[in-house]
């Protein structure tokens, strides 16, 4: 029926895209570039002229923003790369739960509760005995391709 | 002087000599009162000594690789059916081994190597690797006479990459870029879905069947290996086993990143090299060799394998002073079993862009000899 014919996406990342791309030689140290669809941060960049093996290239090393793990590629300069969109959004923490899910503030009044704890070690004790303590505490969630992390702790509570 | 001294200084300048009359070719140049017969000019040069002497050594020792046959032999009365077979015996000719160092093929010898792969007048060619990309690239993208003086630094800021009095603009490299790494990709695919087992003389044999461009020796070098199967002639095998060390090498290290995987075995194509030796007989083997370095010695190593070639002709600048294996005489590869005791060997001290022309001209082009299909 006409129900079946329109099926929209409720999500509400529908339609906008996870990356953009951007022309290798101009991704600086300190950006973005998705490496074997993995998000990145640029550590390092080095660029051989045209020459006989080609055209001009640019060597990327970068860190998986989420697992930290070192990705390198080789691009020539004129060609596009991806580079992801990623955002950073603080939320009040709220609560922890047992299987190690979080449960946050958003802006509107709603409660996130799908986002894991993190990983890295020293985070996590933070989180953790911040929490415990009665601490007033705001994560930082990073977000790119569908991923997300929380990646920093701030306490806001009174000194 | 008294009398005494001036009979011994006499007898010491005048000394008996032997009479070399009869057992050593006189002295004779190209007499130009004939006017210009430029085979008749090529022929004196047996008789006018020092290189030029060596190159038509060099000629007549081709001549006999080109024209021997099994027939020539005496056949043990034991032998098989086939090796009692006249028609047979008539067709097993010399196997050649022809090797070069890349620079020749950025040089209009590349046009020769193609002469002689189209005719199908060799049997397996060694190289290294620019000796294989820059027949590639001449199908893309023209090289260019330059000159030996030309400041490098300038050349770097205009993108020309100079190889010796020859230019190559950077250019040619991109378009060479773009074209194999789709074929590079295609390769990986057919690793993964077909189980291909890339070796370098396979990979090479795809890139001529890709070129499909009539002056690319690469090109035949493949239509020979599909005749082969049709007709009973040769295939033509070309190796390089140091196929990282140039801008295919680049295009592979570049590959890698971008789809990763792809493999290539070098330990298949050194049993293909050395079987072209060792299970060449009752043929006997010739090489051919155009410079030094992995060329020579690999043809001459394979060789080994056999107890030593037949026949051997090297052209090159190489001396043996620094016991370098590039400027080793055959008698050194002699003494490692690389080449027989009994083999007819020169060496012709020239550079091959002057003597490899002008001895194809004497023998494979030359008309009169007995190549089959």
């Amino acid at each position: 029926m006409s129900d079946e014919e329109h099926h929209f996406e409720s999500k509400a990342d529908a339609g906008a895209s996870k990356t953009y791309p951007q022309q290798a030689g101009t991704i600086r140290k300190n950006g973005y570039i998705v490496i074997k669809g993995r998000p990145c941060k640029v550590v390092e960049v080095s660029t051989s002229k045209t020459g006989k093996h080609g055209h001009a290239k640019c060597h990327f090393v970068a860190i998986d923003i989420f697992t930290a793990k070192k990705l390198e590629d080789i691009v020539p300069s004129s060609h596009n790369c991806d580079v992801p969109h990623v955002n950073r959004t603080d939320y009040q923490l709220i609560d922890i739960s047992e299987d190690g899910f979080v449960s946050l503030l958003t802006d509107s009044g709603d409660t996130k509760d799908d986002l894991r704890l993190p990983t890295d070690e020293n985070l996590l004790k933070q989180i953790k005995d911040g929490f415990a303590d009665g601490k007033d505490l705001v994560v930082s969630v990073m977000s790119a391709m569908g991923e997300e992390q929380i990646c920093a702790l701030k306490d806001i509570g009174p000194k | 002087m008294d009398e005494i001294g001036l009979k011994a200084a006499h007898s010491a300048v005048f000394k008996d000599s032997d009479s070399l009359e009869g057992i050593c070719t006189r002295i004779e140049g190209y007499d130009f009162n004939q006017g210009v017969n430029y085979s008749g000019l090529l022929k004196s040069m047996l008789s006018t000594g020092f290189q030029a002497s060596n190159l038509g050594e060099a000629i007549e020792i081709v001549n006999n690789m080109i024209n021997w046959r099994l027939s020539d032999e005496t056949i043990a009365e034991n032998g098989s059916e086939k090796e009692n077979d006249p028609t047979y015996i008539e067709s097993v000719r010399t196997k050649v081994f022809l090797g070069f160092t890349s620079n020749l093929i950025s040089s209009g010898i590349r046009e020769t190597v193609r002469y002689l792969t189209e005719h199908r007048m060799v049997d397996v060619i060694v190289t290294t690797t620019g000796g294989i990309e820059e027949d590639l690239i001449k199908c893309l993208s023209p090289t260019y006479k330059g000159d030996f003086s030309l400041p490098g630094a300038e050349l770097r800021s205009r993108g020309l990459n100079r190889i010796g009095n020859l230019l190559v603009p950077n250019d040619n490299y991109c378009r060479f870029e773009d074209w194999i790494i789709p074929i590079l990709d295609q390769m990986l695919k057919e690793q993964l879905e077909e189980n291909v087992l890339w070796t370098p003389s396979k990979l090479i044999a795809r890139l001529g069947r890709e070129i499909n461009n009539d002056s690319s020796y690469l090109y035949w070098a493949f239509k020979a290996s599909l005749l082969a199967f049709v007709l009973v002639s040769n295939k033509i095998p070309v190796f390089c086993p140091g196929l990282t060390d140039g801008s295919l090498g680049d295009m592979l290290y570049f590959h890698s990143f971008r789809s990763p995987g792809l493999i290539i075995d070098l330990v298949q194509d050194v049993r293909a090299m050395n079987s072209e030796a060792v299970l060449a007989s009752p043929r006997r083997t010739g090489m051919i060799i155009l410079g030094g370095g992995l060329p020579k010695h690999h043809i001459c190593n394979a060789n080994m394998m056999r107890n030593g070639a037949d026949y051997a002709v090297y052209i090159n600048t190489a001396q043996e002073y620094d016991g370098s294996d590039s400027g080793a005489r055959p008698d050194e590869a002699v003494s490692w079993g690389k080449i027989r005791d009994s083999a007819r060997t020169v060496k012709v001290h020239c550079d091959a862009t002057i003597a490899f022309p002008l001895l194809v001209a004497e023998t494979f082009a030359s008309g009169s000899k007995k190549f089959s299909a």
